[in-house]
């Protein structure tokens, strides 16, 4: 009798221990779904504010208990934004900057990474080495005297001034051979034997090998372009060669604080825009590429 | 602890959602392991074998049937509420902790009324060592340790917390020919010492048949056959069984009945009683061979590899499913080198399969002596 | 790898990198180091003829300057703030992610979008939300028209708003606001490197752990911490480097005073320092440099010395 009873516990005992899993496992699924949640909603708001702000009408916006969404949407202030900060100039310098380092800088990095990765020749070794020991320094330690050499070439405000000193980057070069020493040398050795010159064999065989990641270097140069602000504002100040982030601050920002802001975050959009769209459709080559450089721009 | 099986089940939906085809895992798997014994779970990959390992385990869900510690019912009961020690087919050491701290670990969980002093826990880990000879390593890291240390390490870890049922997956299949062969036999003998529940799974039947008390075979999710090692593979259920079964493996020919005589090409090489006229599939194991010069069957002689205690006698034949027939024949005996061999055949290690569904037809066999 | 029968067609490949690189990154480190050590260089005045000797004038000069001073402390302030605030809300966002299978992908996206963005221009929107628009704050009849959304959501729960970043704010105020604004920036990085880590963890540590009854509290601290410590290292060193180069994000909200209406450079950083004597001061610029590095440096080392001890496997 008395062992039947006990079975019987057991059995109650079981049954609890399940309930109780299982409505453990719902409060840590509601717990980690509204924290979640949560912190998304808090990293998307600003992008949220911009929007709607950049729509308001200035009195709307500085109503004193907000509104949540325009009452009325004024797109005008987008032209006035495109009109005040002069964007199309900005915009036009920013893209050429942007494309043709970008294309100058994926030929140097192709050759070298090319170079590094293929060929032999005396001090190899030692030159990467050299190369890879720079990347330690931070890169303001340069500026300091490229802002005199480029002072003394006679490059200020020029494109020149933009384009060259950053040209090569020892980390693309550094992903890019570590890419090419992965495809196996015996194609290049095959190539050899076929009397395929070295340019071609790098532009038919390493190059569509190398393909994402050049993308990733691509992607991840424009954006720097179009997000450099530090070096076009000490050498490019006439508005004939500013590029697209130092027009922004210097058009829209008023030492009171009290800026058109709705017209001012129009411009910030128009700026985040093209971002926006790189992001939407390109997403999976910067996070490949970011997930291996960690250096943003 | 008996553990029992009832009509278990599991299916997977599809991975590709337009396909929508379900993979059925493991299908109404019924078996009651007796308390205290070795179970090797035995058959191919993708049989189902780790996954009623893992359902036993509670890591993953049945999808139907249910499954009994003794007389409770664990089904709806997570992993660690269930009080089994599972070890992995890769160990799955903890890589930053030392032998001791990764034997200690389960220990360290215990809650209210288990809870266990830190002497209690020590002495607790170095008798798990002791048993599986690893105390002189307690202060090692895995990744100091040879596969077969990190194999003992891993049984530690799972004995040391006593648990009700032992799960071992793939447990010899990271170690070298030689190793396999002694861990296999430590692990019969660790579970003879503790009289734990083990099951283990296995796809090699050599291990599965050297340690196991009983083994389960299986195909597809299906249950082949269950049984003693040795009756298994004396009494094979049907071809699957027989072909999946022993080294080297059981030799199948393409055969036929007629008038109660079995015939192989245009041979009768054995009478079958109370066997309809049907094409058949004949299996014999390579130890079912005898010399004969006036044997029915006739090979055509390949090579003989002496290998000590027994000869190999390879051949072919023109029925044969498998491109050569292999027989084990005893090494005092003469093989003669000529073009062909004759054999004679064992009736009890000839087994004969329907064509239609592969399984056995039984025959009978005159004991004229 | 092959030998090329002619060497110098390596050479020639190399040659456009190498010619930049001496050229803006070989030369500018000897010269850094030799401005910094010639006494009050000044790069103007050596075209007109002005010769320096060499002394450590530059670095002692610099230490006892109060304005770099103030941008020193502003950096390590923003360092030790934000580097371990950010790494350990990423590494709760990645566990959580990773924990979880419906909208996984969509709440992933989100957490990596400010990582493509302009620092700038967002820096402007954190500005603005910040901000207070109406008459100056405290003074008499005043007339606050807006306080901005986050004094908006302060006031709707019932708090007093803050003069965040505007005229005659309070330092804290305006460390608040930097802080917010640069962990929101680091959080996509840091998360993107830990997920990553998190989803290269063999799943059978888990389950192992889970056999044995382990709460989900000890998982992650003596499971899933250890087997992340090398992404978790990664994170905070490179957290270090680029909390100690700090400079647009400030920029972004402040403007290139560095500071609030009336009080430029309260916020400034090394960088900043070392862009505002640039022009005019190389000797103190190449000095400040050169204790920036050392200190980037000296930090990095300790964090590699730290996570070696800490990540042995």
């Amino acid at each position: 009798m008395s062992e039947l009873q006990n079975k019987t516990m057991q059995e109650k005992d079981l049954k609890k221990v399940s309930a109780h899993q299982k409505v453990g496992k719902i409060v840590v699924k509601v717990l980690l779904y509204t924290f979640l949640i949560v912190m998304a909603l808090i990293v998307i708001f600003p992008f949220y504010f911009m929007l709607i702000s950049s729509v308001k009408t200035l009195p709307e916006y500085q109503r004193s208990v907000p509104t949540l969404w325009p009452e009325f949407i004024r797109l005008r202030n987008y032209i006035d934004a495109f009109n005040t900060g002069n964007l199309g100039q900005l915009f036009v310098n920013t893209m050429i900057v942007g494309i043709v380092s970008t294309i100058l800088s994926l030929v140097i990095t192709v050759l070298s990474a090319f170079a590094f990765a293929r060929l032999e020749f005396k001090g190899k070794n030692a030159l990467f080495a050299a190369l890879l020991g720079t990347m330690m320094i931070p890169g303001e330690l340069f500026t300091i005297t490229n802002y005199a050499t480029v002072n003394s070439l006679g490059w200020m405000n020029t494109y020149t001034v933009l384009i060259v000193p950053f040209l090569v980057s020892v980390f693309y070069i550094y992903l890019l051979r570590q890419n090419f020493m992965q495809i196996p040398n015996e194609l290049y050795l095959a190539a050899k034997v076929d009397g395929t010159s070295d340019i071609k064999y790098l532009w038919k065989v390493m190059i569509p090998l190398a393909l994402p990641t050049l993308i990733s270097i691509t992607i991840l140069k424009m954006m720097g372009a179009w997000n450099s602000y530090v070096w076009p504002r000490l050498v490019a100040n006439e508005e004939e060669y500013q590029l697209i982030t130092n027009g922004l601050r210097n058009a829209f920002t008023d030492a009171e604080g009290n800026a058109n802001i709705p017209v001012q975050m129009a411009a910030v959009a128009i700026v985040s825009f093209p971002l926006f769209l790189v992001f939407i459709f390109l997403r999976k080559y910067i996070m490949k590429g970011v997930s291996r450089s960690g250096i943003k721009g | 602890m008996k553990v029992e099986l009832q009509n278990l089940t599991k299916i997977f939906p599809s991975r590709n959602k337009k396909s929508g085809e379900e993979v059925i895992a493991v299908n109404n798997f019924t078996f009651t392991i007796p308390d205290g014994k070795l179970i090797g779970l035995l058959g191919p990959s993708g049989c189902g074998k780790s996954t009623t390992l893992y359902m036993i385990s509670g890591l993953q869900k049945p999808s139907g049937g249910k499954i009994f510690f003794g007389d409770d019912d664990v089904t709806e009961l997570a992993a660690e509420n269930r009080g089994v020690g599972l070890v992995f087919q890769n160990y799955a050491l903890y890589p930053h902790m030392t032998v001791k701290q990764n034997i200690l670990f389960p220990l360290q969980n215990l809650k209210g009324a288990d809870k266990l002093s830190k002497d209690e826990m020590l002495d607790r880990a170095y008798n798990a060592a002791k048993l599986v000879q690893i105390d002189e390593l307690m202060d090692r890291k895995p990744s100091e340790l040879s596969g077969g240390q990190q194999q003992r390490v891993a049984i530690a870890r799972a004995l040391v917390k006593m648990p009700k049922v032992l799960l071992l997956d793939e447990p010899l299949s990271n170690l070298d020919a030689r190793l396999r062969l002694q861990t296999r036999e430590e692990i019969r003998r660790i579970q003879k010492e503790t009289g734990i529940t083990t099951i283990f799974v296995t796809h090699d039947q050599e291990e599965a048949m050297s340690i196991s008390d009983m083994i389960v075979v299986m195909k597809l999710g299906v249950v082949q056959q269950i049984g003693k090692p040795q009756e298994v593979y004396d009494d094979p259920t049907n071809l699957f069984v027989a072909k999946f079964l022993g080294t080297p493996p059981i030799n199948v020919f393409e055969g036929e009945v007629k008038g109660e005589k079995l015939y192989i090409g245009d041979a009768a090489v054995l009478d079958v009683a109370g066997v309809d006229d049907q094409p058949v599939t004949v299996g014999i194991r390579p130890e079912g061979f005898v010399l004969d010069p006036d044997g029915p069957l006739t090979c055509n002689l390949n090579s003989v590899e002496v290998m000590g205690r027994d000869v190999s006698v390879v051949s072919t034949h023109a029925a044969s499913v498998n491109p050569t027939v292999r027989s084990i024949i005893d090494a005092d005996n003469q093989v003669a080198t000529g073009a062909t061999v004759r054999y004679s055949l064992k009736p009890h290690k000839v087994f004969l399969f329907s064509k239609a569904d592969e399984s056995r037809i039984y025959f009978g066999v005159k004991s004229d002596g | 790898m092959v030998e090329s029968k002619h060497k110098w067609k390596a050479w020639l490949y190399l040659a456009p990198a190498i010619i930049l690189l001496i050229v803006f990154t070989v030369w500018p480190i000897i010269n850094t180091v030799r401005m910094a050590f010639l006494e009050g260089y000044n790069q103007t005045a050596v075209v007109g003829g002005a010769t320096y000797s060499f002394g450590i004038g530059n670095f002692t000069k610099v230490l006892e300057y109060k304005g770099f001073l103030t941008c020193l402390g502003n950096t390590m302030l923003l360092c030790v703030l934000t580097v371990p605030l950010s790494t350990i809300l990423a590494l709760l966002i990645a566990v959580c992610l990773n924990a979880i299978k419906p909208l996984q992908r969509l709440l992933q996206t989100i957490f990596f979008l400010p990582y493509v963005t302009n620092s700038i221009a967002i820096g402007m929107v954190f500005a603005a939300m910040f901000n207070m628009v109406g008459t100056a704050f405290g003074g008499e009849n005043e007339l606050i028209i807006t306080s901005g959304i986050i004094n908006n959501i302060i006031e709707f729960f019932g708090g007093v708003p803050i003069n965040w970043i505007n005229s005659g704010s309070s330092y804290a105020a305006n460390m608040v606001v930097m802080v917010v604004y640069i962990v929101w920036n680091a959080l996509p990085f840091k998360i993107l490197i830990l997920l990553g880590g998190l989803q290269s963890i063999n799943k059978q540590y888990y389950d192992a752990a889970k056999v044995d009854g382990t709460p989900g509290w000890r998982v992650f601290s003596r499971i899933t911490v250890p087997l992340l410590s090398p992404m978790l290292a990664y994170v905070v060193i490179t957290g270090f480097i680029g909390g100690f180069k700090e400079y647009s994000s400030i920029v972004g909200i402040f403007g290139e005073d560095m500071g609030p209406a009336g009080e430029p450079g309260k916020l400034n950083t090394m960088v900043g320092f070392i862009y505002d004597s640039l022009v005019t001061q190389q000797g103190r610029a190449s000095a400040a440099a050169l204790i920036l590095f050392g200190i980037i440096f000296v930090v990095t080392m300790l964090n590699m010395y730290v996570s070696k001890k800490k990540t042995h496997y």
